[in-house]
């Protein structure tokens, strides 16, 4: 869902139209206060006037992106430029469009649609295959609490082994990774940008982080600071296809190393792990195709 | 929409596919920072966009001047991120409040590309140095933010994108996440008789280290 948010009832109906014939759903608001009603998981990007009655468009960006991190944002306005105070949002990153630009509704539909399409506004890599990996992850996904039971053993085989506090089995939506099974710690699921396993996927070998606030991509993440994982390390969950839908993680408290030979088992933790998602796949695809 | 590549004459850098952006990875006088200017001069007809983030605009205008790219207020425009604007600077000049306003930047480079695409220019190539001033003003995330989406426009316009880091003063880490949103990466280091750049993640190009003139006096 586009939401489009413009006080002026004629200049929103013209562009949710421009974006509904390019087959968006679009919900509309005419303030920061109706907009901020219809935010929601749903949402894929939000179309905004600078201008608002109770607020600037900036402002609803910064906060629809503290809710949904990874919302691509787009202000659509008559404000020009020099008007705007981007000093005091220059961590938000938008992308401008103004309406008086020549067949300014054509430029910010081609924008949203490659900003949707590509998640461009992120703020984290995404792997080279992402459409692909989306797409196998929805064959493997439908039943996330079929293995529990089998993920729970695995899990807390992998805290014995290698001697740490916790282990879990999470997947990587478009936004969120979600977690299968848990030793040691519960995760409920967490922003795509704040977990450490977004970056993990996109490694070929095992992710080792011997220390994760030592790390530039995670020492200002407060999110793993609540947790308290100072040191990480997994395996990506690949598909025989090759795309690496989430991982086999393990975390403790404390910074350490992590040896060739702990690696190497972690690795046969993550394919056992995987061979168990493949073989419940392929259970429930050819049940539904005897049906 | 041209299939062509962005050409590099007098440079060891073979033809590069539209809508392409480069991490441009050398250490203060390498040469690193000339080579990214060298990269942006096109044949006319072409526009260059030049965000600079710790120098003046007159400054980088004339370190454009020495290597040969050709500066005119119909399309090569300087985003300054320093301050003062520079009213003798052959380009448009436009101010940016500073290095830490990523929207501003981002803001102010769609507004100056739709005016080029307007006059007649559709092939763009931007220049970003750097990337090293940016991570000292701001968090690693919202830099990446910032370079995914500049890339992801790059990648919309056809344009062609190079932007400097300086490796040697950032954690390995924060260099290989920025230079995972580029499509490639060029490398330059300090050789025996002279700067040299090796291309990586570029279909085409050698992978092997080659010489290049930084002052562009090849061409």
């Amino acid at each position: 869902m586009l939401l489009c948010v413009d006080s002026d009832a004629a200049s929103r109906e013209a562009t949710a139209e421009t974006l509904e014939d390019a087959g968006f759903t679009v919900a509309e608001a005419a303030t920061i206060a109706a907009a901020r009603d219809r935010v929601g998981d749903d949402l894929d990007a939000l179309v905004a006037d600078q201008s608002l009655p109770d607020g600037t468009g900036l402002e609803l960006a910064r906060e629809i992106r503290e809710t949904v991190p990874d919302t691509p944002c787009f202000l659509f306005t008559d404000v020009s430029i020099e008007e705007i105070d981007t000093a005091a949002f220059g961590d938000i990153v938008v992308e401008y469009v103004p309406k008086d630009a020549p067949e300014a509704r054509a430029e910010l539909l081609d924008l949203v649609e490659h900003a949707v399409a590509f998640q461009s506004q992120t703020a984290y890599p995404l792997p080279e295959n992402e459409e692909a990996r989306l797409a196998a992850l929805e064959r493997y996904a439908v039943e996330p609490d079929a293995l529990g039971e089998s993920f729970d053993r695995l899990t807390e085989i992998a805290t014995e082994l290698f001697g740490v506090d916790a282990a879990a089995v999470g997947l990587i939506d478009a936004h969120e990774q979600r977690f299968l099974a848990c030793h040691g710690i519960s995760l409920e699921p967490m922003d795509r940008e704040d977990t450490v396993c977004t970056y993990a996927i996109l490694n070929d070998d095992v992710t080792v982080i011997e220390d994760v606030r030592a790390d530039p991509r995670f020492e200002e993440n407060e999110g793993l600071q609540a947790t308290n994982i100072r040191f990480y390390a997994s395996a990506s969950l690949r598909t025989p296809e090759g795309d690496a839908i989430g991982t086999f993680c393990i975390y403790d408290d404390e910074p350490r190393a992590f040896s060739t030979r702990e690696q190497e088992l972690l690795e046969l933790l993550g394919a056992e792990a995987m061979d168990q998602l493949t073989l419940r796949r392929d259970r429930r695809e050819t049940e539904a195709a005897d049906e | 929409m041209s299939d062509d590549g962005y050409a590099f004459s007098g440079l060891p850098v073979d033809q590069i596919r539209p809508g392409t952006t480069i991490l441009l990875a050398g250490p203060a006088h390498s040469g690193a920072r000339e080579l990214g200017l060298s990269l942006l001069a096109g044949p006319s007809g072409e526009g260059a966009i030049v965000v600079t983030t710790n120098r003046r605009s007159r400054r980088i205008a004339a370190d454009c001047e020495h290597v040969g790219l050709e500066l005119t207020t119909d399309s090569t425009a300087i985003l300054d991120c320093v301050g003062d604007e520079d009213a003798d600077v052959p380009a448009r000049v436009l101010p940016v409040s500073g290095p830490s306003d990523l929207t501003g930047i981002g803001m102010r480079y769609s507004d100056v590309h739709r005016e080029f695409q307007r006059s007649g220019i559709e092939r763009v190539r931007t220049g970003l140095f750097s990337l090293s001033t940016l991570l000292s003003f701001g968090d690693l995330k919202t830099v990446s933010r910032f370079v995914h989406t500049l890339v992801g426009r790059i990648d919309a316009l056809d344009g062609l994108g190079v932007l400097l880091i300086d490796p040697a003063i950032h954690d390995d880490r924060a260099v290989r996440t920025l230079s995972q949103f580029c499509s490639g990466r060029i490398d330059v280091r300090e050789g025996d008789d002279g700067p040299e750049l090796r291309a990586r993640g570029l279909s085409g190009q050698s992978r092997d280290w080659a010489s290049f003139d930084p002052s562009g006096q090849d061409r």
